[in-house]
């Protein structure tokens, strides 16, 4: 409100001054005044506007024209010239506002702007950024440029890493041109030198890597020149990411102009490194499953995120897509359908797509539980049962949702299968190879109903109580990483943590007997009621936190589950340990495909984004015009991300709240 | 009726051929066949599993070869169950076993009795022919052309998506001739009191099919066509369209209002998303595009009436409809059976659009526009509602209305919104007057103009939104005859049901059930909201107020007379949704609402309702609609397994 006052007014006043005509009274019984004021025929135009004056006093103020024409049936305007064309104005501490009138023809004032990504990228601390880098300092100005009128220069990268940032750089320069909807029709000239330097000739993307960087964009006459310096490619990239924040198209949203024209801030320094080194996205392709178009698409959208994980839950007891050369009977009884597996070719491109956008590739075999589908072939094959419970009709006596399914611990050779598919995924990953080995909701009723299991535990000398099977089930995790480190060893790894998410067996009591602490890294999906965080944090485990009440994203469609929106998972916050290595958001496919992803997961993950790499104590009020930016922003590089607000309120910051 | 499906193809393949694709044997021969079938094949794998069990494990890869996946459903106990493929000599599809093993797969469900063959016989889209019988006029004849090369266009559009699937060896693809005889009405238009049944027969006669449709309106000739679309389905297995041999349904409507509301103005919806809208209504035969065009947020909807208010109010020029849109979705509605009932709402609900009059010399067509603190002058962002007092806007509002009836071509059922006025912006300039008088007022005064744009005559209906006006005592001052009043309270609110009790005739859409955009939180704040949660299919499926007791017993209001209920209608409001998200959104959503106004069958949502739904989303998806998914495919691919 108090914004209304500097711009309007100050507008409103000038022209009052003008015009000797101004009147004003008050009418009401509530504190509204009304000004009327009659201006010359150049003033057609009628504010609105607001002074806070104790509290809502209210100012509606009309200026209005005489016109020589007061028939109403004379007034139609021709279609042909109809235009409703807006500008938008910045106030820095405001954000953009539309003007109040469409206009004709191009403004030149200051802080006016002809498209509203463009009036985003110069206004506000921060502009356009998402996510908020540590420090920026940007210049109110932009300069026109062209994509093909940029250079890079990799002078000063090591050898080793220069193939790679040449593959990044072709990444933000087809990002830049998306901007325009992939055709920058207003070609210039104007050069622009992209410096990269990058210290270390390392590739590997862990917890560890330094993803700092910084940024510096320069114009001296007709050129423009740009620094980015980090320590590695993928500080570099992020410096990349943030280059093309700092850039917008002059075209409004709602044109129909084909003229397009690419503006870049005339200086900017940016200083910027991430606040946790493990941000995820999980998504499920076995509840439903996700086209590899729909994925790399996701993937472009955790890039513009800086986003470095991806999560991939491939597996469940629904069904099984991910191809083993090793093992050809995963698919052949647990994919829906041939068009619906990931081919180990199409699996290894994936992963090189998200390391070039510094997405690291989590693959999740869940396991013991939510394995079904894709294992019930063990018994023709001579195996025995490799998994029990598989399909049965009984469900809500064996499993959580149909369908049921469990590993059978009992049976050996179970890991002997298991080596072989870690065998392929230990060739797919990049080294260190990052695994999760899921471990949640094993459901012990079903693997009570084994027969052979409970010989086993009685073999054992295990009771078949919940201590007995906890026991159990701790077993099956022993055994299995033990063949998954053999594979790594025999690959020429060396042991790496893996990841399991939270369970009956990760709690405070029985966590320290069976998980040790440097080889499981425990992802806590418990609600924000739970203590388990906190206590695995005392305990010394290393932990990654996905609250479920609150970074579900299928959350509100089913049960009695809410849905978050964007706000309330920005508001969000994770306790700043070195053992808390960051969070994850999820998509959970039951109720989801490929049909609703985009809308599902965008922008509500980028405020997760956000928070995992900025964690800024300002709420989501500030956040909010740059939310609505890279909701443009990922518009334009092909997702479809729901809207936040009424295209009115995107158009007029901070007059919806 | 049901005999014999799944060797329907089978028989096919395996090459006895011709049109005896399945012999017409008595159910419990059948049965008997499938147990000793079924014990031969159990007993044959015990035998082939002892042998291996004693034997070394077989090696893991280089079995098959490859890693495909295949699949074959057959029908057992009147359900269909997945089996590898390699467990059977044949393969059935899961959309064939789906129309051939125990419940029918018609979405919304006949009304009237309904027969189908269990067997099917190949077709293909360019082997559909239409013979008009009979038809009351030359428009009549000519739209029900259009609209069987729309059937047609379906059916090649499925037939596109067999791609490079091998051809099974099912014989050549019948003939089907569509006998279609319209006895009735002379309008082509979806009206009020339009006769929308019809009668369809399929009969195999030699070695073509042969399709009666008889009904008492073009719409009631049109829904039959898509049910018979509904008869026909893609076998992957196969390559080809298949049909049921023979098939009879009676259908007719339970409520002739089937409606689905779009919000173009919170966010702009490009003319594409529409037309797919239209035409996924079709296919669940709702008959009522309620299109919320404008609000204080934008007025997207160019006329020529009055070019200012778009070219003030559009987002921009890239955000129109121009008046060949309009028409292009009235064209493309009315030959799917659909109307398109275009709202301008008025007074409150207004916005920039309405802020040139002062500059126009017509003084203020509108108060309050944006104005701050808006929540005191308005339920959301931005504030803005018309001057009751100006003539002006009564000389706009009737152009308005004018054009609206001539673009859509309906002129018996009128939306004049009327809905969420604040009193206190009124209040402001017109201290003289009670708010509420002003609104009453307004009310009249547009409805005045109305009749004058609609030639002098009241439409049939007139439809406000549930409103304090709709209140007593206000309420009573409503002409009974002249208005209808779309309830969007809650359904346990008592005025909700005060309206139905005051025998108006009503369009049902509440909140609590049939909005389809609460559940997402607020746009505002991070709460929740002010309607969540979100409504499943489920519930809006099984929302029946109709049947709830009133005072006079279910359905019937306090003067003894009947609830006037005209229908329903599902509200999509976009403050949180755009262009890319609407079909997820709204479908299969609004296919549960349109079964519910069709069918209205007393029972939930049962597990054939789940099924039926299941391959509805299917027709929808193959249509080109990105519909969100009801469950799992796990749960698709084992029908009963997750119920």
């Amino acid at each position: 409100m108090e914004r209304k006052d500097k711009i309007i007014c100050g507008i409103l006043l000038s022209q009052i001054l003008k015009n000797t005509h101004g009147s004003c009274w008050r009418v009401g019984s509530d504190s509204t005044i009304v000004i009327v004021a009659r201006a010359g025929p150049l003033l057609a135009s009628q504010y609105v506007c607001n002074i806070k004056m104790g509290w809502h006093w209210v100012l509606l103020a009309s200026v209005l024209v005489h016109s020589a024409r007061s028939d109403v049936h004379g007034l139609k305007t021709n279609p042909d010239t109809y235009k409703p064309s807006w500008v938008y104005k910045c106030d820095p501490e405001y954000g953009c506002e539309r003007s109040d009138q469409p206009s004709q023809g191009h403004v030149n004032a200051t802080n006016v702007f002809k498209s509203l990504d463009l009036c985003r990228t110069v206004c506000g601390r921060f502009g356009g950024m998402w996510p908020r880098p540590v420090t920026a300092s940007l210049s109110q100005n932009t300069i026109k440029i062209h994509p093909n009128s940029i250079r890079f220069d990799f002078r000063d990268v090591p050898l080793e890493a220069k193939e790679i940032l040449v593959e990044m750089t072709h990444i933000t320069i087809a990002n830049l041109v998306a901007e325009c909807a992939g055709n920058v029709t207003d070609v210039v000239a104007t050069p622009v030198v992209v410096r990269l330097t990058v210290k270390s000739p390392s590739l590997t993307l862990t917890w560890d890597t330094n993803e700092e960087y910084y940024l510096d964009v320069q114009s001296k006459g007709d050129i423009v020149t740009v620094h980015i310096s980090a320590e590695t490619v993928y500080g570099a990239r992020h410096g990349l990411e943030t280059l093309t924040h700092l850039t917008a198209s002059d075209r409004p949203v709602y044109s129909t102009e084909q003229r397009c024209g690419l503006h870049i801030l005339a200086a900017a320094t940016v200083r910027d490194r991430p606040a946790y080194g493990h941000r995820g996205l999980v998504l499920d392709s076995s509840r439903n499953f996700m086209p590899m178009v729909d994925i790399k698409r996701t993937i472009d959208g955790m890039a513009a995120t800086k986003m470095n994980v991806f999560h991939w839950h491939v597996t469940d007891s629904h069904s099984f897509p991910l191809e083993s050369k090793s093992v050809p009977q995963f698919t052949k009884y647990g994919a829906y359908s041939p068009h619906e597996l990931y081919r180990t070719e199409e699996v290894q491109e994936l992963i090189q797509y998200a390391k070039v956008r510094g997405v690291r590739v989590v693959i999740e075999i869940d396991s013991p539980a939510h394995a079904g589908n894709g294992w019930q072939w063990g018994k023709d094959y001579g195996y025995g049962d490799l998994a029990v419970c598989v399909n049965a009709e009984s469900w809500r006596q064996l499993c959580i949702q149909p369908p049921c399914g469990q590993l059978n611990p009992a049976n050996q050779a179970v890991y002997r299968v298991l080596r072989r598919l870690y065998k392929d995924i230990v060739d797919l990953l990049p080294k260190p190879a990052l695994f999760h080995v899921g471990g949640d909701e094993v459901h012990l009723g079903c693997w009570n109903s084994s027969e052979e299991i409970v010989n086993y535990m009685k073999h054992k000398g295990l009771d078949t109580d919940v201590e007995g099977f906890i026991s159990l089930w701790a077993e099956f995790h022993s055994k299995a990483l033990q063949k998954w480190d053999e594979e790594i060893l025999a690959s020429g790894g060396e042991k790496q943590p893996v990841l399991i998410w939270s369970s009956e067996l990760t709690q405070p009591g029985r966590i320290q007997n069976y998980l040790d602490k440097d080889r499981y890294i425990i992802e806590v999906w418990e609600p924000l009621s739970s203590p388990l965080l906190t206590q695995l944090m005392r305990l010394g485990y290393k932990t990654i936190s996905i609250p479920k009440d609150i970074w579900y994203l299928d959350h509100g469609l089913w049960g009695k589950t809410k849905y978050s929106n964007w706000r309330r998972m920005y508001g969000h916050l994770l306790p700043r340990e070195p053992t808390v290595l960051g969070g994850e958001v999820a998509l959970w496919s039951e109720y989801i495909d490929a049909q609703a992803l985009d809308t599902r997961v965008w922008p509500r993950a980028a405020a997760v984004g956000e928070r995992l790499w900025s964690d800024l104590r300002s709420g989501f009020a500030a956040a909010e015009p740059r939310m609505q930016r890279h909701r443009a922003r990922l518009l334009a590089r092909g997702l479809r991300p729901d809207v936040l607000t009424p295209a009115w309120c995107a158009n007029h910051d901070s007059r919806c709240f | 009726m049901k005999c014999c499906g799944e060797t329907g193809v089978r028989a096919a393949r395996s090459g006895r051929g011709g049109a005896a694709y399945c012999a017409r044997v008595a159910r419990l021969r059948r049965a008997l066949l499938l147990l000793a079938a079924a014990a031969c094949t159990a007993a044959a794998l015990l035998y082939w599993r002892q042998q291996t069990d004693g034997s070394a494990t077989r090696p893991l890869h280089n079995v098959f070869s490859g890693a495909e996946p295949e699949w074959t459903w057959l029908c057992r106990n009147e359900r269909c169950e997945r089996l590898p493929a390699a467990e059977m000599s044949s393969l059935q599809s899961l959309p064939t076993c789906n129309m051939l093993c125990a419940s029918t797969q018609l979405w919304p469900q006949p009304t009237g009795p309904v027969s189908l063959a269990t067997a099917a016989v190949p077709v293909s889209a360019a082997g559909f022919a239409l013979e008009v019988i009979a038809a009351p006029t030359h428009d009549v004849a000519d739209h029900l052309e259009d609209a069987f090369s729309i059937l047609r266009e379906d059916l090649r559009t499925l037939e596109r998506q067999i791609g490079d699937t091998k051809r099974g060896d099912i014989g050549p693809a019948h003939e089907v001739i569509v006998r279609v005889s319209v006895n009735g009405s002379q309008d082509v238009r979806m009206r009020i009191d339009t006769d929308e049944s019809y009668k369809l027969s399929l009969r195999p006669e030699g070695s073509t099919l042969v399709a009666h449709i008889t009904a008492q309106s073009f719409c009631g000739a049109r829904h039959g066509f898509e049910t018979l679309s509904q008869l026909v389905w893609l076998d992957p297995y196969a390559g080809s369209l298949l049909i049921l041999e023979a098939a009879t349904v009676d259908d007719a409507p339970r409520f002739r209002y089937r409606g689905l509301l779009l919000d173009t103005a919170r966010n702009y919806f490009p003319i594409g998303e529409i037309m797919r809208t239209i035409d996924a209504m079709a296919a669940c035969k709702l008959n009522t595009f309620h299109w919320h065009v404008s609000d204080s947020q934008s007025f997207p909807l160019r006329l020529k009436s009055a070019p200012q208010l778009a070219q003030h109010g559009a987002y921009g020029p890239g955000a129109v409809y121009t008046t060949e849109e309009v028409q292009a979705v009235v064209r493309r509605a009315r030959l799917r059976g659909i109307r398109v009932l275009l709202e301008v709402d008025a007074p409150a609900h207004v916005g920039r659009a309405w802020a040139w009059g002062p500059q126009a010399g017509l003084g203020n067509l509108a108060f309050c526009v944006e104005v701050e603190p808006w929540s005191a002058y308005c339920g959301e962002p931005p504030c803005g509602q018309l001057n009751p007092r100006n003539p002006h806007v009564y000389e706009i509002l009737e152009r308005i209305y004018a054009e609206i009836i001539e673009l859509t071509g309906v002129d018996e059922i009128f939306h004049l919104g009327g809905d969420e006025v604040s009193e206190r912006c009124w209040s402001q300039y017109f201290n003289d007057t009670d708010p509420r008088d002003l609104w009453m007022d307004f009310t009249r005064r547009a409805m005045r103009a109305l009749e004058r744009a609609n030639g002098g005559k009241a439409p049939e209906m007139t439809l406000l939104w549930s409103s304090r006006l709709t209140r007593s005592p206000y309420l009573e001052r409503l002409d009974v005859k002249k208005y209808g009043i779309q309830v969007w309270g809650a359904s346990r609110w008592p005025e909700s049901r005060a309206v139905l009790d005051a025998g108006f005739r009503s369009v049902i859409s509440h909140v609590d059930a049939w909005y389809l955009d609460c559940g997402f939180g607020s746009w505002r704040d991070s709460s929740d909201g002010h309607c969540g949660p979100y409504r499943s299919w489920q519930q809006i499926y099984e929302h029946r107020p109709w049947v709830e007791e009133s005072s006079g017993g279910p359905g019937v209001g306090l003067t003894g007379e009947s609830w006037r209920i005209e229908g329903g209608e599902a509200c999509q409001w976009s403050e949180q949704l755009a262009a890319g998200g609407l079909d997820a959104r709204v479908w299969p959503r609004a296919a549960a609402l349109a079964e519910r106004l069709w069918s209205d069958r007393a029972e939930g949502a049962a597990a054939d309702v789940y099924l039926r739904l299941d391959t509805q989303r299917a027709r929808l998806r193959a249509r080109g609609v990105r519909p969100a998914p009801l469950w799992p495919r796990w749960c698709t691919h084992n029908p009963h397994a997750c119920l």
